[in-house]
């Protein structure tokens, strides 16, 4: 079994309007203890794992994980070398565009990171100032810039669509803006107004005229083809890279495979477990300092800072691996590993499912297995989200939940 | 020994203070003590306190010292005001030999008021007047005593005026009752008769039949017998109220109280029959009284088929203690199986629909109610159709009766035109007036009872900002030009949404009709095309276009959890919606006729 890590680091300088993540503006001066609980954290789970886990991905997200010194990172490196066995690995940051300068790039190149993923949202700068980002388009030229010089050959562009009073138009500029940076990857998120937010209260006032459901679609069509046409390949409902660029970190969790979660906040699934940490970083200090609580004996993965334990079943593991692994637009569910995960062919245990799904025109299988081991049972054939479905994903999904 | 019982029942408009007054009355005679202070102490069903209405006739048991100095046993009576529960109130009638007649000092004489009086005066019972809160500034209780007086006849002065809330003068009605209702006649040592007026069912006692004993004696020895159903018993139990259930040794003639009959179905001991004892049965009956028939008719689906079963215990528990509640079961090509009932009226079904949800945790589609529609065929027969889907082939028809009432308004005369004006627009016909006290009028007409069952009573408040009142009775069957109005969904006529409208309004009907189930019936995986037809045309349609974005394309971190419950709750909403072939309707779109008033 091969891991991937997570490491949450909330701190920003400033929310941002529409942001519902764990994370705190104005607690920068906690940092350094912060990253001393970190390592302790990497230290307790590493020492209760029954053995010495073997991780190809680790990733940084945040917040904003780039308001952290090199020293800071060279202290949790030094701690995750000691105690994981690292190999072949894609190490990711995710940084505010705002952020970085060529320096720090430099020294995050050498620390090890080799994938940076840049929060760019948009190239709009009066769009920017309405999610309340602390960036511009000029910080987006400039960080990308660096970034190339300082070595990187990995980075991806996050982007929003469905932004306020945001036109097809304003989107594609956005999009082209992006692609002509010529980032590996990219990830299109559509605007999600949550509630506590500020966007959440505007919306409620009826002051936030976002662009209709349908609106949204249009905008997501209109980019799927452009990066199509642009070299970028489609790999998950928001994802696409040049072909060899995919995000293994992002692929564990979609293909159902374990990550340990590290920091305030982090979410980790192992050992047959979901788990997360306590949210506040003050209390996510305490309790890896507080000397009484690292002495207790803490069963593999958990932490003294996990407060949510979700214990899988069978059935909910197959769930997830569909509700998961149909995200993947491209790979899907391949009935050979089903079969072989969990010792019994997909289509036994979600037929009726599935039936329904391809009738709907929803699922499609992608080399029909031989018939002699029926469908999807042999082991040839995938099954995945046609491209109609790509939008209607939770019609999918819910049908693979209880 | 009958010579220190009274039997009395309460009546009153809505909302006048009934529930009120009985409390103070228990209270008064030390039937419960100061410290149960759960206000309205008959009202039992957690409903009946929410709404604050009585919905079941109770009866309880009071021990009182009067002024004269001997202990009489008052028997009381509470009864439901609303215009729906008419029914409860001549059964409560039939069991007592006075009636104490509330009337709100602010409000005067209702239509309620009146309809009650003449039943209890058809029931030759002694009547008590009462005005109640009194204390209440707007209360003119001089005026109201005037009007009382000279509609029962009676000096004014006689009017007792009370505050059932702060007690005030309460004691002189408990004087009253002692002194004015005459105690029930009857001998104990004929065979027993006695009248079963109300019942409700209880686990482990079976149906409890609520009984006033007319001659003879009842006890928990002796077996007895139903006459109308011929069903032979030993009670588990027999007792009174006091409030709650408790056990005596027997009833005798002139008593009310209750058998624990052990009975499983309502059915075996119905609401109207005869007690008799088995033993020495009583030649004859006593005299039946009106059994109330449903005018209302609705279907009721199990949200999710399996629960069908569940439901139709549930049906049958209700019926237990609501006989007026009818149902067969019925089965639709949109909904699936279910069952077609029959209610009192729209409050009466709203009550049950509560009830099934909160008592039994049901999830279920109501359709739109409507009215039993007489169908005379070409070959001359004739059918009682009371669900539209069942309206035959327009060739087959030679004409469409359907239920017509009469209905009294009382109200304030300033608000004579826009009743006028609301009962017209609904094919009311004006039949005459009356003044039964100064400033106020009352309007009677004759209306299609379709047309009073759609949010007409709401209508009525509101442009007489709640002052009017409204009484109503069957009038007859009249034919008038009425048509079915379907409803296609993608090309499939849905028997559930269908409704029998007259000619005149099926246009207008129709398109507001689509109007409101484009707003309702959400976006689908395809193009849904709805229309409107009558008379073989179509009138009106629209297109609820196919959804195109429903997916979380949000960035996220590692939290599955969260993402799962999301889907798991979007599921659940989508299990509330009704598959009509291959297209999600949900639910209020099978009451959304009931909303099609509105220019
Ligand atoms: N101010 C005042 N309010 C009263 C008095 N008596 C009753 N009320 C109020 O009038 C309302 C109706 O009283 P109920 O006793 O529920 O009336 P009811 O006649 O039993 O009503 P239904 O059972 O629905 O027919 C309640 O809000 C009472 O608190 C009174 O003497 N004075
Ligand atoms: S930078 Fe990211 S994590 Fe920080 S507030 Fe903005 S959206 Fe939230
Ligand atoms: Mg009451």
């Amino acid at each position: 079994m091969i891991y991937s890590l997570y490491l949450h680091v909330p701190f920003c300088k400033h929310r941002c309007a529409y942001c519902d993540f764990n994370t705190y503006a104005g607690q920068e001066a906690l940092i350094p203890d912060y990253v001393d609980a970190l390592v302790r954290e990497i230290e307790s789970v590493a020492h209760s794992a029954p053995e010495q886990l073997a991780v190809h991905t680790i990733f940084f997200g945040g917040g904003t994980p780039s308001l952290l010194t090199s020293k800071q990172f060279e202290q949790i490196f030094r701690a995750l070398r000691g105690h994981f066995d690292l190999s072949d690995l894609e190490t990711s940051l995710e940084a505010n565009p705002g952020t970085v300068s060529l320096d720090t790039l430099r020294d995050l190149r050498s620390l090890g990171f080799n994938r940076i993923s840049f929060g760019v949202q948009s190239f709009h700068a009066n769009e920017l100032r309405q999610l309340e980002r602390i960036h511009d388009p000029f910080d987006v030229f400039d960080a990308v810039t660096w970034a190339r010089r300082a070595g990187f050959e990995n980075l991806n562009l996050d982007l929003i669509f469905g932004l306020p009073q945001q036109s097809l138009d304003r989107w594609s500029a956005t999009v082209k803006r992006a692609v002509g940076l010529a980032p590996e990857h990219l990830s299109l998120y559509a605007l999600t107004v949550e509630h506590g937010t500020p966007f959440g209260r505007w919306a409620a006032r009826g002051l936030l005229p976002v662009p209709d459901a349908d609106a949204a679609a249009e905008m997501y069509e209109w980019a799927g083809d452009f990066l199509s046409a642009s070299g970028y390949e489609q790999y998950e409902i928001s994802n696409w890279a040049k072909p060899g660029f995919q995000c293994e970190h992002n692929l564990q969790t979609w293909r159902n495979q374990p990550y340990l979660g590290f920091g305030a906040g982090a979410h980790g699934y192992a050992a047959g477990v979901r788990y997360s940490n306590v949210l506040r970083i003050k209390t996510y200090i305490e309790r890896l300092t507080n000397p009484e609580s690292r002495t207790v004996n803490i069963e593999f993965p958990f932490s003294p800072a996990t407060v949510n334990r979700l214990p899988s079943t069978v059935r909910s593991e197959m769930q997830e691996t569909m509700m998961l692994g149909l995200r993947l637009t491209s790979e899907g569910v391949s009935a050979a590993d089903f079969a072989a995960r969990f010792g019994v062919p997909v289509t036994d245990v979600f037929g009726k499912e599935i039936d329904e799904l391809l009738g709907l025109g929803l699922l499609e299988w992608v080399l029909p297995p031989s018939p002699a081991f029926g469908r999807g049972a042999g082991g040839e054939g995938i099954i995945r989200l046609t491209k109609r479905a790509r939008l209607l994903g939770n019609q999918v999904f819910i049908r693979f939940v209880d | 020994m009958t010579e220190k019982i009274r039997n009395f029942c309460i009546i009153a408009h809505i909302d006048h203070g009934k529930s009120t007054l009985a409390d103070r009355l228990l209270h008064l005679t030390g039937t419960v003590s100061d410290r149960d202070t759960t206000e309205q102490i008959l009202d039992s069903m957690d409903l009946e306190r929410e709404k604050g209405v009585t919905i079941k006739a109770s009866a309880v048991r009071m021990n009182y010292t009067a002024g004269d100095g001997s202990a009489y046993e008052l028997n009381l009576i509470d009864t439901p005001g609303h215009v729906d529960f008419g029914y409860e109130v001549s059964r409560a009638l039939n069991a007592c030999e006075g009636a104490v007649l509330v009337v709100d000092a602010s409000q005067g004489i209702e239509a309620q008021t009146l309809a009650n009086l003449y039943q209890a005066l058809e029931a030759d019972l002694v009547i008590i007047p009462v005005i109640n809160k009194i204390d209440l500034i707007t209360a003119r209780p001089d005026e109201v005593a005037e009007d009382i007086g000279s509609l029962l006849g009676v000096p004014p002065a006689e009017v007792i005026r009370v505050s059932a809330k702060d007690g005030t003068n309460v004691a002189a009605v408990l004087e009253a009752i002692v002194r004015k209702v005459p105690p029930p006649k009857g001998d104990a040592n004929l065979p027993l008769r006695a009248l079963i007026f109300d019942s409700h069912y209880d686990s482990y006692k079976g149906v409890i039949a609520y009984i006033r004993v007319v001659e003879g004696k009842v006890t928990a020895d002796e077996a007895i017998r139903m006459i109308a159903t011929g069903v032979d018993v030993k009670p588990i139990e027999v007792g009174t109220f006091a409030p709650m259930m408790k056990p005596a040794a027997g009833l005798a003639a002139g008593e009310v109280g209750y058998i624990a009959t052990g009975l499983k179905s309502v059915h075996e001991a119905r609401v109207g029959d005869t007690v008799t004892s088995a033993a020495r049965p009583a030649p004859h009956p006593l005299p039946g009284y009106r059994h109330p028939k449903p005018m209302v008719f609705a279907g009721i689906y199990p949200s999710e088929a399996e629960d069908y079963q569940n439901l139709r215990e549930a049906l049958d528990k209700l019926q237990l203690n609501d006989a007026s509640l009818t149902f067969e079961p019925e089965t639709s090509q949109a909904l699936g199986f279910g069952f077609r009932a029959g209610f009192l009226g729209l409050f009466h079904m709203e009550i049950i629909q509560e009830r099934l949800e909160r008592e039994y945790d049901l999830s279920m589609v109501f359709t739109a109610p409507t009215v039993a529609y007489e169908v005379l065929m070409h070959d001359g027969t004739v059918t009682v159709v009371n669900s539209p889907a069942d309206l035959p082939d327009e060739g087959l028809i030679a004409e469409i009766r359907e239920p017509w009432m009469t209905i009294e308004i009382i109200t304030p005369t300033d608000y004579y035109g826009p009743i006028m004006e609301l009962v017209t627009r609904r094919r009311g016909i004006y039949k005459q007036q009356e003044y039964p006290a100064p400033h106020r009028v009352q309007l009677d007409y004759e209306i299609p009872l379709s047309e009073i069952i759609v949010d007409f009573f709401d209508e009525l408040k509101s442009r007489t900002r709640g002052y009017a009142s409204l009484d109503y009775q069957f009038l007859e069957y009249r034919m008038d030009e009425l048509q079915k109005l379907e409803i296609l969904v993608n090309g499939e006529p849905v028997d559930a949404l269908a409704t029998i409208v007259h000619e005149k309004e099926a246009y207008h009907k129709g398109q507001r009709f689509i109007t409101k189930l484009k707003e309702l019936i959400p976006r689908q995986l395809f193009d849904v095309a709805i229309q409107a037809s009558a008379g073989g045309r179509i009138i009106s349609r629209a297109n609820v276009k196919a959804t195109r974005k429903d997916v979380l394309a949000k960035c996220y971190g590692g939290d599955i959890s969260r993402k799962k419950k999301l889907l798991e709750k979007q599921k659940k909403g989508k299990k509330r919606l009704k598959m009509v072939g291959n297209v999600e309707i949900p639910q209020e779109a099978f009451m959304a006729v009931l909303s099609l008033e509105e220019d």
